[in-house]
């Protein structure tokens, strides 16, 4: 059970930073992106198709790959601050899931619907200890996520780009009154979100079962780490990845619970939320 | 010397104008009160001039340049800051941090300071702690280490306390004496006429009076009825 | 008392204005017969249609169902809701082990079954996300969806291994047959849902999607609100199931996978499935696109290509093609026939003399605020007041700016919870008490914002505020007292100076014991002030309900209130007659702002 546990550390990587993606959008520039790890799989099958029926040369390929993730997640991006810039976390996010139909099936389309053979950008094992096997996912995942949360824990704290950040997602209109150029950095998050979550597919996908619906739905056990800081603390969904992919990891190695390790992302989303709503408030926008 | 120019505004809400053909001209340096009973006149005004809504009719400028239909990212470039209503701070920001945001160097900061030498001790505390009258001087600091041309200011008085509020009126002055024309929306109209070289009364979303502030301030029967009835 | 002749309410007479004839109410027995007639054209379709094309047909009937479903929970609740498939995948899930335990009663008992243990599964699913924002009931919808998925691949449905199909009932047992089945269950879910949508749970729902706050304020639970129209659309959803487990005979998971029912959500949005034409239309697209996409060779997939673009179009446009086509009906309806006049028109002389004078008694306290004190942090928004309104008294709440009025209001109507001190209802206790609850006891109150549901008419608004409260006489009477559109006009086409009226009109038929206004005169013209005060003067005398009202207009108070509560900085300044109140030289300090130089 402890090697499924360790295991279960590459995957919980991948969740904490997707989680953590989420979170800053949701903070942000207040969307729920549902399409998140869609754009991420978009990119990577993009690298993988180009390596594998045009021949290109893969880090040809790879670049190819972030760049569209990264042009991807800039469009919905605009879409969103186009037409709906002071619309309801709700609305916005509902674009997010048009965008995930719409990438999942271009994938089909362009890509195929069997599952991808991807050329692994890392692998192979890190370590052995005690019986206990680490692979270089796993360590690449783990770093990555500390990473990721930790760059931007001190963007946010220490940048003058990350203060006018956190004044935007304060109070955007304020922001703009003051000259803060709301707009720019609005994409300029999707933009950061687009490459981080692309790097991170390119990375897991060899690894995986690599289907473009698997791979997008991600977003869900990245969502259920991410309820465990409200969608408000970067810490607190670092540290539910990583468990979250533990304990899945662990489950996974007793046959009997084969079902309920697919159900545990929704038990933990109804506790957290559960939790979240504790108290009743009225905010103003009710 | 800026000027800032309003020709004919007017600012629809839903069912009909809230505001009505309004003109007024605000000079550097110069503080024009706007006074008059509580209505969403006067906001509405302010918030057509920043950009936070359009105008339904007239035009607005600023030192010849015409900003009617420029975005508010534009118009807070071209100088007009908006102190809103109900203190605007960013809450989860430091006072630090609040400044910084308009002051960039520590120069500007210091000035802000001299203003305010209360925030000293409070640089570092989230200004969702601060007390009201310590957010509104976060609030006109940052909006003065802006450097703006033009500086609509509103009901600033706004739950605060009286002695506070004394305290924030002599800086206003004083931010219009480096060069900054204000506009300075308040329902208390004495004390704000007591600054003010302009004035405008309005009431049921017109104008009723529009031109110097000493003889409106000493006419107390005209105050009454547009506020009293 | 008596109270003498006041130059702003008795006012010079005015002819009346015309006012709109009462349209009489919509025939109840329309959609049942609406509902038959689809049922026969049905029939006729069965016996007209190639045999290659009636399977297809059968799809798109089930798509139907299942878009009404959506579209309760997506157009009128507002939410999201991403599994719509995964609760029909439930009922075909009942449908199937049924038949292979062998529970007597046939295939529709077992449907039936089936559509309610979908919407259990819908109850518990909905429970943990209602208190929160309407994104998070997304979030667990699409982790139901995509956890199914996974189980679903993993297993199969009860049966299938042996080889058992699921029998349709006799009569309907080939596809023809079938087909006209799954037209007679479209239909009977269409016909109840459009007769859940005009009742009391159906407003209730329109008003949840428009504002929480504004549906507590009237009585209503939020809560429950959005849990039965998400257990209805679930439920809806599991009736589809099932039909679809008749229709393959052998249910499969790639009948229910989450792309699809991502796709249902997005097709829901775009046509507007709250309108049942339009989940119909939307059943015909959802099996239209893809067979043009095969006629043309191009890959069907390119169909969720196409529902996704236009989805996102719909969602950034804030439209859809229901509401697309309404809106062009509605224009040029009301090109034909100009917008009613006001009704709202002050009292001629006659009527005057009808009504008799105002007469103004008062009786024992019926509100009472003890201490009350609220802060926000550092901000003392309100600091010991204590007020005592009585039966048959009207109170202006006055003061500058900031003062804390507005405070006060939330407060004493429970949407400001932690506050010191107490506020009791005619002797009763409040604390503790939700918003909707306070509004049953008999304490309502309007709001500044406009929080009255465009997509409701004027009548079935007003029966949902009142709670039952009121006859159908009545209501009419009240709205025409108050000079308000007739019942059946639509909210959308009335301005919004006047919905806050009719606000004011609808909190009354529900009987209150207090009534507190919050600036509900705003947006009314000149005329329409003075009409207005002559109607609230009579509300005591005519609704037995107490007023206290938050007003900037010092004129209306002056006609109006019988005394005034002065609050300036969160506390009680002054407390009196009216006119007491505005000779005190503190009081008009406070508003011109003659700060104590300390």
């Amino acid at each position: 059970m402890l090697q499924g546990a360790i295991a279960g550390l590459a995957i919980g990587g991948v969740y904490a930073i997707i989680a953590v993606c989420m979170t800053l959008m949701a903070q942000l520039v207040r969307v729920i992106n549902f399409a998140q790890a869609g754009i991420g799989m978009f990119g990577a099958f993009l690298a993988a198709s180009l390596a594998q029926s045009l021949r290109m040369p893969v880090p040809v390929g790879l670049l190819i790959g972030l760049v569209t993730g990264i042009a991807l997640s800039v469009l919905i991006g605009l879409i969103t601050q186009r037409w709906l810039p002071e619309a309801s976390v709700s609305a916005r996010s509902a674009v997010t899931v048009g965008a995930l139909l719409l990438l999942v099936s271009l994938s089909f389309i362009l890509f195929g619907t069997r599952p991808m053979t991807f050329a692994p950008i890392v692998s192979g094992t890190a370590f052995a200890v005690g019986g206990v096997v680490v692979s270089q996912v796993t360590i690449v995942m783990v770093a990555l996520a500390a990473l990721v949360s930790g760059g931007a824990w001190l963007l946010l704290a220490k940048t003058t780009v990350g203060t006018k950040l956190r004044a935007i997602a304060d109070r955007p209109v304020a922001a703009e009154l003051i000259g803060i150029p709301v707009t720019s950095l609005t994409i300029g998050v999707w933009a950061a979100s687009g490459l981080i979550v692309t790097v991170v597919v390119m990375i897991v996908a060899p690894t995986q079962t690599s289907d473009a619906t698997s791979l997008s739905m991600l977003v869900i056990p990245a969502s259920a780490a991410a309820l465990l800081g409200a969608f408000k603390r970067l810490g607190l969904a670092l540290v539910g990845g990583l468990l979250l992919g533990v304990i899945q990891g662990a489950v996974s190695q007793l046959p009997e619970l084969m079902l309920v390790r697919d159900w545990i992302p929704l038990v933990l989303i109804v506790l957290f939320l559960l939790w979240n709503q504790r108290k009743e408030v009225w905010d103003a926008a009710r | 010397m800026s000027a800032l120019e309003l020709q004919g505004v007017t600012v629809s809400r839903g069912a009909g104008p809230v505001i009505s053909d309004v003109s007024l001209s605000v000079a550097s340096g110069a503080v024009t009160a706007i006074v008059g009973p509580n209505g969403a006149g006067k906001t509405s005004l302010l918030e057509s001039i920043s950009g936070i809504v359009r105008p339904s009719a007239g035009t607005i400028s600023l030192d010849g340049e015409d900003l009617t239909r420029a975005a508010r990212g534009k118009r807070a470039r071209a100088g007009i800051v908006h102190v809103e209503q109900g203190r605007a701070i960013f809450p989860s920001l430091t006072v630090r941090e609040n400044l910084a945001l308009t002051a960039r160097t520590q120069a500007g900061i210091d000035e802000v300071l001299a203003m305010f030498p209360e925030l000293e001790k409070r640089l570092s505390s989230p200004s969702a702690l601060l007390s009201g009258g310590e957010q509104q001087m976060v609030v006109l600091g940052r909006a003065f280490a802006a450097k703006p041309k033009i500086l609509l200011i509103d009901e600033m008085s706004l739950g605060l306390a009286p002695v506070v509020f004394l305290r924030l009126l002599p800086i206003v002055s004083h931010i219009a004496s480096t060069g900054v024309g204000v506009l300075l929306v308040e329902q208390f109209a004495h004390l704000a006429l007591g600054i003010a070289q302009d004035a405008l009364v309005v009431s049921s979303g017109r104008v009723s009076y529009s031109g110097p502030a000493a003889p409106l301030a000493g006419d107390e029967a005209k105050l009454r009825s547009a506020y009293l009835g | 008392m008596p109270r003498a002749s006041h130059p702003v309410t008795d006012a010079v007479p005015v002819a009346p204005a015309p006012r709109p004839a009462l349209r009489g109410p919509s025939r109840v027995w329309v959609p049942a017969a609406v509902g038959v007639a689809g049922i026969l054209v049905g029939v006729v379709v069965s016996l007209v249609l190639p045999s290659s094309l009636t399977f297809l047909a059968i799809t798109s009937v089930i798509a139907m169902i299942s878009l009404i479903g959506l579209g309760i929970v997506t157009g009128t609740a507002g939410m999201i809701v991403l599994s719509q498939l995964t609760f029909a995948a439930v009922g075909a899930w009942i449908v199937a082990w049924f038949n292979q335990i062998g529970v007597p009663g046939g295939f529709l008992l077992h449907l039936v079954v089936g559509a309610l243990a979908a919407g259990a599964a819908g109850l518990l699913l909905g429970l943990p996300a209602l208190r929160l924002r309407g994104v998070n009931l997304a979030v667990v919808t699409l982790g139901f969806a995509a956890a199914a998925d996974l189980t679903l691949g993993k297993t199969q449905f009860p049966g299938t291994a042996a080889g058992l199909r699921i029998p349709r009932p006799a009569p309907f047992a080939d596809d023809r047959g079938y087909f006209v089945l799954a037209v007679v269950v479209l239909v009977a879910v269409a016909v109840t849902v459009h007769y859940l949508q005009r009742s009391r749970l159906g407003s209730s729902w329109r008003a949840v999607a428009f504002s929480e706050r504004g549906t507590a304020a009237v009585g209503s639970d939020v809560r429950t609100a959005k849990l039965t129209a998400f257990a209805v659309s679930a439920m809806i959803a599991g009736v589809a199931g099932g039909l679809i487990a008749g229709q393959v005979g052998t249910p499969q998971a790639t009948s229910f996978t989450t792309l699809q029912s991502l796709a249902l959500y997005v097709l829901s949005i775009v046509s507007g499935a709250h309108l049942i034409e339009m989940a119909v239309f939307g059943g015909i697209l959802w099996v239209l696109i893809p067979e043009l996409l095969k006629r043309f060779g191009v890959p069907q997939d390119w169909g969720f290509v196409i529902f996704g673009v236009l989805g996102i179009q719909a969602l950034t446009t804030g439209s859809n093609l229901g509401q697309d086509i309404r809106g062009a009906i509605a224009k040029r309806r009301r090109r034909r026939s100009p917008a009613p006049e006001s009704g709202l028109v002050p009292f001629t002389d006659a009527e005057l003399g009808a009504l008799g004078s105002v007469s103004v008694s008062h009786g024992e306290p019926v509100l009472e605020l003890q201490d009350v004190s609220v802060s926000f942090g550092h901000v003392k928004a309100l600091q010991h007041v204590d007020l005592v309104l009585r039966a048959g008294e009207i109170r202006g709440l006055i003061g500058p700016n900031g003062a804390g009025k507005s405070t006060l209001v939330d407060a004493v109507s429970g949407f400001l919870p932690q506050h010191d001190g107490a506020v009791s209802l005619a002797g009763s206790p409040l604390a503790g008490l939700a918003p909707d609850r306070r509004a049953r006891l008999g304490l309502r109150r309007t709001f500044q914002q406009d929080r009255v549901p465009p997509s409701l008419t004027v009548g079935d608004y007003v029966r949902f505020v009142a709670h039952g409260g009121a006859s159908e006489a009545e209501i009419a009477s009240a709205l025409e007292f108050f000079g308000c559109p007739p019942a059946s006009a639509r909210i959308a086409d009335v301005d919004v100076g006047t919905r806050r009226v009719v606000e004011v009109a609808a909190n009354l038929l529900a009987k209150p014991r207090v009534l507190v206004l919050d600036e509900p005169a705003a947006g009314l013209s000149h005329d329409e002030h003075i009409a207005f005060g002559q109607r609230l003067r009579r509300i005591p005398e005519r609704f037995a309900a107490a007023v206290l009202i938050i007003e900037h207009d010092l004129d209306l108070v002056r006609a109006v209130c019988h005394s005034a509560t002065v609050l300036n900085f969160g506390e009680v300044l002054a407390t009196g007659t009216v006119d007491e109140v505005l000779a005190n030289p503190e009081v008009s300090k406070a508003y011109m702002g003659e700060a104590e130089l300390l």
